[in-house]
Order: C-alpha cells, then structure tokens, then sequence
C-alpha cells in the first residue's frame, strides 16, 4: 500500500465531492458517510499494524505539486501524528452514529469535509500543505456552529474564524519570510520541514518569525488572552462539532506547535519559554476559576479543557522527555475523555433540551448507567487514577520539577483545581434531588449510546492501566526529537 | 508577409465580428439571442486561432515595413489576448438570460463590446505610446457606453457620466506624458527612453520623471487606485451586471497589460523613484480599499471595494518589480489570472440571479440563499474564499507569490500589510458565506438550472479550485505549475530589450 496515507486523506474529500454532485437522499448519505469514516478507520488500523514505532518517519510520500517554487505533496506519519491520526478516525465515524437521526445533511457533509483537513493537517511535511489543510478545517467548523448551533451562532462563529484566521495569517507570514530565507541561503526554494529546518538563522529574525507560528497555535490552543472566540463558540456548537473542537482541534494546536514549532525555532521558543509558561500557569487557574463559575456544562468543559491544555503547554515548554511524554500522553488521553464527556452532553441536551447545571439534578436515580458513565468521563477529566490523565498529569508534574521548582509547584495545583469543579458539577447535576426537568424527560442510556462510550471507556482505562505500553511506542520519536534540538535528559 | 497576416488574423476576426454586428443590427428582425451567438462565434474563432499560435511567436513585429514598430506579438501579449478573449466569452455566454430578461439591449451592445475587446487586444500588443493610447481609448469609449447602456436607469446614466468625464480627464494626463516623451526623447517608441538614457548618460531627466508620472496617472485611475479611486464604486454599481463584469474582470487586466509593458522596459532606469511612488499608492490603495468595501452594504459595491483592495495587492508586486524581485512580474500575471476567474465567477453568480424575477443587490438579500439554491451557493462560497485568498484556491496561490516577491525584495513591511488587508477581508467575504449558510430562507429550494450560464459558472468555479490544488502529475491536464511557468515565459518575452 504506497499510497495509504493519501488514501486516508482524501478519500472523505471524495466521497463529500461523488455525494454532492448526485445529491444522495439523506438514507444514503448517512451510510455512505459512516462507511467512508469506517474505512477510513480500518485504513489507519492497517496502517498502524505495520507501523514502527522505532523509526522515525514512515510511509512517506513525496509528489511535485508547484516545482518553480519547490513545494511538494510532502506526507509522512511518525508516532505521534499516528496517535492523534488513531483518535480521529476512531471519533468520527462515532460522531455518525451519534448524529444518525439527524436531517440536515449539511453535518454530513461538513464532517467528512473536517475529517480530511485534520488528516491533513496530521500527516503533511510541508508548510504550504500544512498551511492548506490548517485553513481548510476551519470552513467546515464555521459552517456547522453558524449554521446548526445555539444562541449567537451567527456572530460565534464570525469571531471563531476572525480569531484563527488572524493566527493562521501570522503563520503564512513567517511561513513565507522562512522559505524566502532559504531561498537566499541555497538558491532554491524549498517548503519542506526537513529542509527548513536544517537553516541556520539569525536570532532577532528568528524570534519574530517563531511569535508567528506561536500566535497561531496560542489561539487554537487557546492560551490564556487569546482565549475569547472560545467560550461562545462551545456554548454555540452543535454536539458534533464540539467534539471535533475540543478533542481535536484544540489538540491540533498542541501538535502543530511540538511538529512545526519547536522543529524550526527550537532555539526562539525556549526564549519564549518563560512567557508561555507563565501564560500557561496563568491559564491554569484562570480557566479553572472561571469553569467553577459557569452555569451551563458546555461552558464549564470548556474552561476545563482550556486549563488542561494549558497544563499541556505548560509540559511542551518545559522540554525534557518527562514533561513531553506527559504532554502528549495528556493529549491523547484529553482527547478520549472529552470526546466522552462532549457526547454524553450532547445526550443531555437530547433529551431534556438544557444543559444547564441549575436545570438539572438527581441523573443517578433516574438513570443511573447514564450516571455511571457521566461521572467516569468527568473524573478522568480531573485524572484520578486509574485512567490515563493520571499518568500524564504525573508526569507533567515531574517535567515541570525538572525544569524549575516554582513551576513544578503551580502545575501541581491544577490536579486540586480541577477535582474541585469536576465534583461540584457532579454533586449538582447526578446527585441532590430530582428536578423537574430531568423527571420529565430523562431516559437512561440506549443500547447505541452505550456501544458509543464503552470503547472510549475501555481506552481510557486501558492508558491508565498500562501507561508503558503506550508510552514506550511515541517514547523513542520524542526521544530522537529532543536529540536534535540538543537537550536529551 | 503571410506570416504577419496569420498573426494579426484574430485581431481582424474581432473587428470583423464587431463590424459586422453593427450592420445587421439595422435588421430588426434578428433576435437577441442571435447577435449573441453571432459575437461568441467570432470572439471563439479568434481565441481557439490565439491558443494555436500562443507559443510559436516571439517578439514579432508586425507588418514592420508598414507600422514600423508599432505592433509587436510575443507570448505576454498573447497571453493576455487570450485573457480578454475569455473574459468577453464568459460575459456573453454567462449574460444569456439577463440579456433577454432586459428590453434596451440590441445588437450595437455586442458590437461595442467588440470592439471594446478589440482595443484591448491592440492595447497588449501596443509597443509605441500614441498607439497605445489610440487603443486604449478605443476600450474606454466603447465601454463608457456600455456603462451607460440602460438609458432608463438614472443610475446607470449618472455613472456614466462620471466615468466619461474623469476617465476622459485622466486620459488627457496620458498625451501630455507622451508628448513630453516626446519633446525629451524625440521618439513615443516603447523602448527608446531605456535606449535613450543607456547612450546618453548625462542628460539631465527630469522632464522624462514628470512624463512618466502623468502617464502613470492615467494607469492608476483606469485600475482604481487610491487617490483616483473615487469613481470606482459608483460606476461599477451604476453599470449593468454584465459591463461590471466585464470591466472588473476584462478591462482592469488590459489597463495591467500596458502598465506591465511600459513598467518593465521604458521605467527600468527610474525604478527607484517610481518604487516609492508606488509603494505610497500600494498603501493608501490597500488601506482605503479595505474601508471603502467594510462600509459597503450591497454587494455590487463591496466587490467594487474589493477590487481596490485587489488593485494594491498588485502594486505591492509592482513596487517589488523595481526593488529587484525576480519572481514579482510573473507573479502579476499570475494573480491577474487569478482575479479575473474568480471575480467573473462572482460577478457571474450576481447578474444570473438578477436575470431571474427576484433582484438580490444587498447582503441581507442573500440571507439563507444556501437552502434556495445550494449548488450556486457553494460555487459562490468558492469565489468567496479565491478572492479572500483562502488556502486551496487559485487565490491563495496568487497572494503567495505577491508576498513572497515583497518579502523577496526586502518590503516587509508592505509584505505585513498585505497580509493585514487579507485578513481584514476575509471579514467582508465571509460575512456573505454566512449570510447565505447561517439564516432560513421562505423561497422554495429550486433545481440546478442547468443550461449555459451556469455551467460557464461551474467551470469557472472548477478552474479556481484547480487552480489552487492543481498538480502536475495528472496527464493532459496543465497543473498550477504550467501557470507559473507560462506567466514567467510571456515575462520573459517582453522584457527582450527591443534595440
């Protein structure tokens, strides 16, 4: 299979272009949709099957795309883009049959449109494709919270793409000013990671072109003071893309900064180390004050998820293999909780058309699986052990020691922070007395949902049961990574 | 001779075509339809004649012992006949049904067009001013009047006042900058003012500095830029869909034609001079554009707005010219290539919904215009995204290669600001993407209407996103590579010094 990861990339992409052209009736959308999704799916378990974890990139495929300009369709997979590539493909056929009752076709459409920008996005080496695809999974998320969301959907999803798009053009600049350095370097013009990445550059240059890529992945992160188009585009998202928003695309912005940003300005980044960790610890508790404030759920998860991610930010700064391994741990298992907890809010606002914390009350008596599985996936959020977040948090912890002994103490105060809301909201929402809203309308889980939260469920345990085992696979490549950049501890 | 003849066929099919428009419009029976299948058969002719000669002519003079050395053809100026060809195809081809839903068109406004187009083509292959300006003025009278065409609209005709009477005001500035040309040179030959400082080092110039900036007066208010832009947005909303079209689309690039020709060869030894000159204008265009089309609540004005914007994206390349950028000249055609699909597919879309019984003119009018009509919907949210300069479309690739060429000739600064004014478009081009996807809608959904407007619109919808991803490796068919090169070849072809 030599061409297993454009097969990955594009097949959804074809599959939205054949369906829109015949205009499908919606019965054979849905299928086509969750087939596209599930073989996608088997694809990268393919993929995965013949992985090495211990080499460094694989499957890489190289095709001339603008010669005169020396950018190529450049893509390859290594361990970590394998993992968040996993989690992808794993959420999106689910986020069918989570949406399988559904009668607008454009989330169809839009999804799979998302699954092959993110894909995208994971697998490409070159900046103008990184570029194509970063931009092009922005569409699909602004389409689906104007069109289909809640509240001030229009004007939400108007800040979410004015804010990104304000990141991604910083990025293009210093994309651009890098490749022409190169150019004047060699006499030739090149956009590919690797060869960016071997110049050698003044430090003043480089620390502008490095704030470029920094502001564009802050903002999808996002870091504390970039953080406005964030909470109004949760509370305006349909299930769907909250989802993809929290699990996926905050995330990418973690990965875009580990891949691009500390692969080119390994040096300008530790000048913005102190910054950024002081932004993160900042975040930390700013995020987690505010999510003990909120009153709706979406809200509050996504003060949460923000803290987190901070946390992880946090871990990337501190650069040593502890704190990486954490971060990227942290990443995927952030990834399955809150995909978890996103769908289980969505089955809320299902049935009883609320989620308010204040509109609900006593889930536990009515149905008390629904409550088991609530509870779980909020706990693995605030990492109790047991699960994966545990172990990634730890050893966050102990990287940010490493790096310095204050730092370390105020990363540790997020595990209290964050058990603090998680069980505030649980005693409010699954215990205490049955409101009136969930007495009417509350069902327990339905055999689907179930079959929805039980893999997810089993992974996260499964993480925090054998973190070596997962670890050991993505160890070697952030091994190799900080090698290079010199600091091997 | 025979040669020469072959070469200037097209131009004479053109001529022919928009003569022989004129004498069977005194014929009342021949039905509209007819003079437009009349008029894309000629423009057809001569462009399919064009492509077939587009690379085995290289800086031929034409009929040299009679025009001397007059005309000249080479790949930049076919190039460009090709451009202005396609455009006045797509116009009519697109325009069908807004031609016969309207009762003041008849057989002279194809003609006009004609001609119009004939002036253009003239205009890109124009190698001596006066020439030029004969050509130029040929383009501008013909499309003044189609600007004023609907004589009932009282708009229509206001905008054509203002624009016959500026654009003959600026027009005036061109024969002053060619006479003193003149009086300096001894000469209106393109070409002989490089040729003239090269043998006379000495000489005192100012007066060919003062020449060559009336004459840039002229170039910068027939493309609309900030100082002279003032007529730009009444009249392209005052005009007929179709003539807004065709001028933002057709008309803006011939003007770019002459610019380029005159820029590269005759301003070579005042690039220092004239780079700041354009670098003011780049910015105060992009600026001023970017307000003029926030401000904007109909549509037709916010692209009228947009196409300033799009203007100082281009003097940002042609500033970089002068300041040595290799890539920047190409990098012109290029996005003139860019802007002319994905502008003739907007301007498209709004003229064949106007052809229909309900009128769209404002944003709010487009509110929920994705369930109505969804295929027209996405292909506009396709131009949307090619004209904002959205990765995956022809447009993204266009802005790349102006900022790279900025940045390569060392304007930062102007490379930032542009990315800045992107930026800030993206706020008026996806406020229509939201507008048609965000809102209900009471109209019915309808069927694709199939038929040749729309599928005009659909190729050019096609060809933008092709544009923007297109590679190589696909056989027969020209990846965006063959663009690039093809823009650096017609570079190439004029920038042969002439003595």
């Amino acid at each position: 299979m030599q061409n297993l990861l454009s097969l990955i990339i594009f097949l959804p992409i074809s599959a939205v272009v054949l369906m829109g052209l015949f205009q499908v009736s919606l019965k054979v959308l849905r299928v086509i949709s969750l087939a596209t999704s599930v073989l996608v799916f088997l694809l990268v378990s393919y993929l995965g099957l013949n992985f090495d974890p211990l080499q460094s990139m694989q499957f890489v495929e190289v095709l001339p795309w603008i010669e005169s300009y020396g950018i190529n369709y450049f893509v390859g997979v290594d361990a970590i883009s394998y993992i968040l590539l996993f989690l992808v493909s794993l959420f999106i056929p689910m986020l069918f049959v989570f949406i399988w009752d559904e009668d607008r076709k454009g989330f169809f459409y839009n999804l799979l449109l998302l699954q092959t920008g993110v894909m995208g996005t994971l697998l490409s080496l070159d900046l103008i494709l990184f570029y194509l695809f970063w931009e092009m999974m922005l569409l699909p998320i602004f389409i689906m919270i104007g069109a289909y969301g809640y509240g001030l959907r229009q004007a939400n999803a108007m800040k979410i793409i004015m804010m990104t798009v304000l990141g991604s053009m910083t990025m293009l600049f210093s994309i651009l000013y890098l490749g022409y350095l190169f150019f004047e370097d060699n006499g030739f013009w090149s956009f590919s990671l690797f060869g960016l990445s071997s110049m050698s550059f003044s430090s003043d240059i480089s620390i502008i072109l490095a704030a470029g890529f920094l502001l564009a992945f802050s903002i999808k992160i996002p870091l504390v003071g970039f953080h406005t188009w964030m909470a109004p585009a949760y509370s305006s998202a349909p299930t769907p893309a909250l989802v993809i928003l929290s699990a996926i695309m905050a995330k990418l912005g973690i990965y875009g900064l580990w891949r691009f940003g500390f692969t080119l300005f390994e040096g300008p980044l530790s000048y913005y180390a102190p910054l950024t960790i002081t932004l993160s610890i900042v975040g930390i508790l700013f995020y987690a004050i505010h999510a003990i404030m909120e009153k709706d759920l979406k809200r509050m998860f996504a003060f949460s998820s923000a803290s987190h991610l901070s946390l992880i930010t946090l871990g990337l700064f501190s650069i040593n293999i502890y704190s990486w391994s954490g971060s990227l741990y942290l990443v995927a298992t952030h990834a399955i909780s809150s995909a978890g907890i996103f769908l289980l809010i969505g089955m809320i606002g299902k049935r009883i058309k609320s989620i308010k914390i204040s509109d609900l009350g006593g889930i536990a008596t009515v149905a008390p699986k629904f409550a088991f599985f609530f509870a779980f996936f909020a706990l693995s959020i605030a990492g109790i052990p047991g699960t994966g977040g545990f172990v990634a948090e730890l050893l966050i912890i102990m990287g940010a020691f490493k790096y310095s002994f204050w730092v370390g103490v105020f990363a540790a105060t997020t595990m209290i922070s964050a058990i603090l809301f998680i069980f505030w909201m649980l005693q409010r929402t699954i215990y205490g007395k049955v409101s009136q809203k969930v007495a009417d309308g509350f069902y327990e889980l339905s055999r689907v949902e179930l079959l929805l939260l039980l893999p997810l469920m089993l992974l996260l345990v499964l993480t925090g049961i054998f973190p070596s085992f997962f670890i050991s696979f993505f160890e070697p490549t952030l091994g190799m990574m900080l090698f290079q950049i010199g600091d091997i501890s | 001779m025979i040669e020469d003849i072959l070469l200037a066929l097209p131009l004479a099919i053109v001529v022919l075509g928009a003569i022989v428009l004129m004498l069977i419009s005194h014929f009342p029976t021949v039905s509209l339809k007819k003079y437009n299948l009349i008029a894309v058969f000629f423009l057809v002719c001569a462009f399919i004649l064009k492509l077939t000669q587009l690379d085995d002519s290289n800086h031929i003079y034409l009929f040299e012992p009679l025009f001397n050395k007059m005309f000249v053809i080479d790949t930049f100026s076919n190039l460009f006949d090709l451009l202005f060809l396609a455009g006045a195809i797509v116009t009519l081809l697109i325009n069908t049904h807004y031609f016969q839903e309207r009762d003041y068109y008849n057989g002279e406004f194809f003609s006009l067009l004609l001609f119009s187009v004939f002036g253009m083509m003239m205009l890109s292959h124009a190698n001596e001013l006066v020439t030029a300006f004969i050509s130029l003025e040929i383009a501008s009278i013909s499309v003044y009047i189609l600007v004023g065409y609907n004589k009932n609209s009282l708009k229509s005709s206001e905008a054509m006042l203002t624009y016959i009477v500026l654009g003959a005001l600026s027009s005036t500035f061109f024969i002053l900058g060619t006479a003193l040309i003149y009086g300096v040179v001894g000469s209106t030959f393109i070409g002989d003012i490089y040729s003239f400082i090269q043998n006379n080092p000495t000489k005192e110039i100012t007066m060919l500095i003062v020449a060559l900036m009336f004459i840039m007066v002229t170039i910068l208010f027939k493309i609309g830029a900030v100082p002279f832009h003032s007529w730009v947005i009444d009249v392209y909303q005052g005009a007929p869909y179709p003539i807004t079209m065709f001028m933002a689309a057709t008309f803006k690039i011939a003007v770019f034609a002459i610019f380029l020709r005159l820029y590269l060869i005759d301003f070579t030894h005042f690039y220092d001079i004239f780079s700041k000159i354009l670098q003011v204008v780049a910015v105060v265009t992009l600026i001023g554009g970017s307000w003029l089309a926030i401000s904007q609540n109909n549509l037709k004005r916010m692209l009228a707005g947009s196409s300033i914007v799009h203007a100082g994206y281009l003097l940002i390349a042609l500033s970089s010219i002068g300041l040595g950028a290799e890539f920047a000249a190409p990098a012109i055609v290029f996005y003139l290539m860019s802007y002319f699909l994905s502008a003739v597919g907007a301007f498209g879309i709004l003229s064949f919904i106007a052809a229909q019984r309900r009128r769209r003119a404002t944003f709010d009018d487009f509110k929920g215009f994705s369930q109505e009509r969804p295929y027209l919907a996405a292909m506009m949210t396709i131009f949307m995204l090619s004209l904002a300069g959205f990765p995956s479309t022809i447009g993204f690739l266009a802005k790349f290669y102006i900022f790279l060429s900025a940045i390569e000739s060392g304007q930062i600064f102007l490379a930032g600001l542009g990315i800045t004014v992107a930026f800030i478009s993206i706020y008026y081009y996806f406020k229509l993407i939201a507008l048609m996807y965000f809102y209900p809608t009471d109209e019915e959904p309808k069927k694709f209407p199939f038929g040749i407007s729309s599928s005009v619109i659909f190729l050019m919808a096609l060809l933008t996103i092709w544009g923007g991803v297109g590679t190589g490796w696909i056989p027969f068919l020209p990846g965006v590579d063959t663009l690039v090169e093809t823009a650096k070849e017609a570079i190439n072809s004029i920038s042969v010094k002439p003595y």
